[in-house]
């Protein structure tokens, strides 16, 4: 082949998978600093909802949009809340590699006499 | 190295560049070219230039001085070098000229020393001019002559229209592209055909339709810019027959992608900035909620008295600066524990002047690192500077916003005294403190309480029995004694056992044997006595006397129990209202100008009678009597307070605790003085934060 316009044409196409490469890891680093920020905001949510004497769990949860569901864990030591979030992914594997976590401590209730 | 030199070096290292993408398309599908090295040193040992084939359709003329022109430009275009012009077309030979750069020359030997029909070649300002003879196949020394390496810019092939459809299929030649003289309109047909041929052919095509003037034809044939709108003209041309196609595409893409990954980067540097503020807010957040948890759980303790009855201190017993200090060590803690330093940490309690602050605000100031956000450095003597950032939230223990609307004074019933309330059900105060008391233990044991019945008033008592009129199971109005605040309906049923076991420990008493849920409270006054109702109005367990507080000053205990009988008001509601207000100072004036032991704005004291604000008698007995018509009114002790405090309009207008940090503040502090008197088991404050 020698035109040079098929040429542009081939490298075009050559290059589409670095696009889409791009375009993944672009997106992918959008997804995990979106899931830092719902995992930050849910964690305050537990804190606040353990800090008022609640349990921290459903806060947690209502801070979350649904999407996350299945993509969310909860855990509470003491006034300990602390959120992970796994950002979507189309691959599972990189899902759970890059999952991001936050924590956040509020002194709890005093112990009832 | 000469100037000349080196500019030439320079010239062909960027035309090397710019055509790189040409050597590709000869390797990909023309033949090797002849390696000339012995002779000259080739200027870019892979690249070959480009050739264009320039004829004329029809009857037209000017294509030689059209592809001389087109040849300048090539040269002008790629930095400067010389073009190579063949004519196979039958013109003219032309000499040299004394204004032929050097490398027009250095082209020109490198053609001549091929010898043979190529000694014709001449340099002619920046073109090399070679007319080649008449021969049986005009195309054969072309191609011999673009078989060997040479210093050209571009080769311009000048021809008859009858050698170019041999010209644009021949392999040898490898052109890149063609360019056309014709008449329009008249030549369209023919330009249309000529301009298919060359693009199916994979060829960039020309067509010119206006020939160069008579100066810039020779100036042009001269191996010179043809000058003003022709030079313009011809520089376009050679742009859009050299463009450089290949080798775009993946720069394109390439940039593309990584415009994509560099914005996406700076997204999570500005994201990362915002969530490090998010961050330092949420820290000023928890550690200022921590402080208010802190006093929210202290709250009591600031009211149990300092002593017990035997003369020892009381643990139980907090000062405001014990108090304080604990919920800044909260605070202090809380911040440590989300990774902020102390020394970045502020703690202020507004409300730190009245004697039971319940407000707590915490500053943080926080640095994000510019490193991770876009943009240049501002680096100040070698050290990053940060970006500040200062947040501060505050918190506060108030009452349950909720709250204020139940009624506390219970009517209609055997009992007229306050109410408090669990799980929504009202009882006498006494009742609701042994009901916590229950409530924990069953909670030790894993069973939690439900409250499914407390105070009924004769109304809502008719309005059961009426429902059930059966006596056995439900009294008739009158008869219940949940008319007395001291019966509660417990439940879940799987409690039954357990209540049996431990109710009697707290002083409940299963009423009756066919009802495992009722049970009625034994161990304070007797149901619906004078005694029970005024046990709200000082009858509790703890610190008080007489219906009196401990805290009250001796001199002003019987003004106040004889103003509480005469307007019929809790007398420990009273004495704390007087702690709070002056803090039993009867010569006391207020910033606003209320004054008093009971703090009476002028206007007030005047719509009560009241002659002089600083007799504490006096002062104290219209106190009473303003609270009377309040909890007349309002009929909710929280609502009364409030209303002494902010004025009865704004409690009215919104039939809650107005939302005003004094009054919410003065509400639960008289609140937390009855609970810690055990006159009045107040609602549990709620932590929240205020901003």
């Amino acid at each position: 082949m020698n035109d040079a316009r098929g040429q542009a044409s081939v490298e075009l196409l050559a290059g589409v998978p670095a696009l889409l490469l791009a375009a993944f890891v672009a997106l992918q680093l959008l997804a995990v600093g979106y899931s830092l920020t719902l995992a930050d905001g849910a964690a305050e949510a537990g804190a606040l909802a353990v800090a008022a004497g609640e349990p921290a769990r459903p806060a947690v949860r209502a801070a979350l949009p649904g999407w996350t569901d299945g993509r969310v864990a909860v855990e509470r030591h003491g006034g300990q809340v602390s959120v992970v979030v796994r950002p979507p992914s189309p691959l599972r594997a990189l899902s759970e590699r890059l999952a991001v976590d936050s924590s956040v401590w509020v002194k709890e209730p005093a112990a009832e006499p | 190295m000469s100037p000349i030199g080196a500019a030439r070096r320079t010239a062909a290292a960027l035309h090397g560049f710019l055509f790189e993408s040409e050597s590709t398309l000869e390797d990909a599908g023309g033949p090797p070219r002849e390696s000339h090295a012995a002779d000259a040193e080739p200027v870019n040992g892979t690249a070959a230039p480009p050739v264009i084939l320039a004829s004329a359709i029809g009857g037209s003329g000017g294509a030689a001085s059209l592809a001389a022109a087109i040849g300048v430009a090539a040269t002008a275009g790629a930095g400067g070098g010389a073009a190579l012009l063949v004519d196979v077309a039958g013109g003219q030979r032309r000499g040299p000229t004394v204004l032929a750069s050097e490398a027009a020359r250095e082209l020109e030997d490198r053609v001549r020393g091929i010898g043979g029909v190529f000694e014709a070649a001449a340099a002619r300002g920046n073109l090399c001019h070679l007319s080649l003879p008449d021969a049986e196949d005009p195309l054969e020394p072309v191609a011999a002559l673009l078989a060997h390496e040479l210093p050209a810019s571009a080769v311009i092939v000048h021809m008859s229209q009858e050698l170019w459809p041999r010209a644009i299929v021949e392999k040898r030649l490898s052109a890149a592209a063609g360019v056309l003289r014709a008449e329009l309109p008249g030549d369209r047909a023919l330009a249309a055909l000529a301009v298919g041929e060359l693009r199916d052919r994979g060829l960039r095509a020309k067509i010119v339709s206006d020939p160069l003037g008579r100066v810039a034809s020779r100036r042009a044939l001269a191996g010179l810019e043809p000058g003003g709108a022709a030079s313009r003209r011809a520089a376009r041309l050679a742009r859009a027959l050299l463009a450089d196609h290949s080798g775009q595409g993946l720069p394109l893409v390439l940039g593309a992608a990584a415009a994509l990954i560099f914005a996406a980067l700076i997204l999570a540097a500005i994201g990362g900035a915002i969530t490090g503020t998010a961050r330092a807010q949420r820290a000023a957040d928890v550690a200022a909620l921590s402080g208010a948890r802190s006093m929210r759980d202290d709250f009591d303790r600031l009211f149990a008295p300092a002593f017990l009855p035997n003369g020892s201190r009381n643990p139980a017993h907090l000062s405001k600066a014990e108090y304080l200090a604990r919920a800044r060590a909260a605070v202090r803690h809380a911040a440590r524990m989300n990774e902020v330093p102390a020394g970045r940490l502020l703690v202020r309690f507004p409300d730190a002047d009245s004697f039971a602050p319940l407000r707590v605000r915490a500053k943080v100031r926080a640095e994000v690192d510019r490193e991770a956000l876009p943009g240049p450095d501002r680096a100040r003597g070698g050290r990053r500077v940060g970006i500040q950032v200062v947040a501060s939230a505050e918190a506060e223990a108030s009452p349950p916003a909720s709250w204020s609307g139940m009624p506390t004074m219970a009517t209609g019933g055997g009992y007229s005294g306050p109410l408090v309330y669990r799980q929504g059900e009202g009882m006498r105060p006494d009742v609701a403190a042994a009901f916590d008391r229950m409530a924990a233990a069953a909670r030790r044991d894993g069973i939690s309480l439900l409250i499914t019945s407390g105070f009924r008033s004769d109304a809502e008592q008719a309005e059961l029995f009426e429902q059930n009129p059966d006596p056995t199971w439900v009294a008739p109005p009158g008869k219940s004694l949940h008319r007395c605040a001291t019966e509660l309906d417990l439940g879940p049923p799987s409690a039954y056992g357990w209540l049996a076991r431990n109710a009697g420990r707290f002083g409940f008493l299963k009423r009756y044997s066919w009802e495992p849920w009722h049970f009625g409270y034994t161990r304070g006054p007797p149901p619906c006595s004078e005694a029970g109702n005024s046990i709200g109005a000082g009858g509790g367990e703890r610190g008080s006397s007489g219906g009196v507080p401990s805290f009250v000053p001796a001199r002003y205990r019987e003004p106040i129990m004889r103003s509480a009988a005469r307007w019929n008001v809790s007398a420990a509601l009273l004495a704390a209202q007087i702690l709070a207000e002056s803090n039993f100072d009867p010569n006391a004036v207020s910033p606003a100008g209320a004054q008093g032991i009971a703090q009476f704005m002028p206007g007030t004291a005047a719509s009560y009678g009241l002659k002089d604000p600083f007799d504490p008698e006096q002062a104290i007995d219209a106190q009473a009597h303003m609270m009377s018509d309040l909890l007349r009114q309002f009929r909710s002790i929280p609502l009364a307070l409030a209303a002494y405090n902010a004025g009865p309009g704004a409690v009215a207008a919104c039939d809650c605790v107005p939302p005003y940090p004094e009054t919410k503040a003065y509400v639960a502090r008289i609140l937390g003085l009855l609970d810690g008197a055990g006159a009045l088991v107040a609602p549990e404050l709620e932590v929240r934060l205020v901003e």
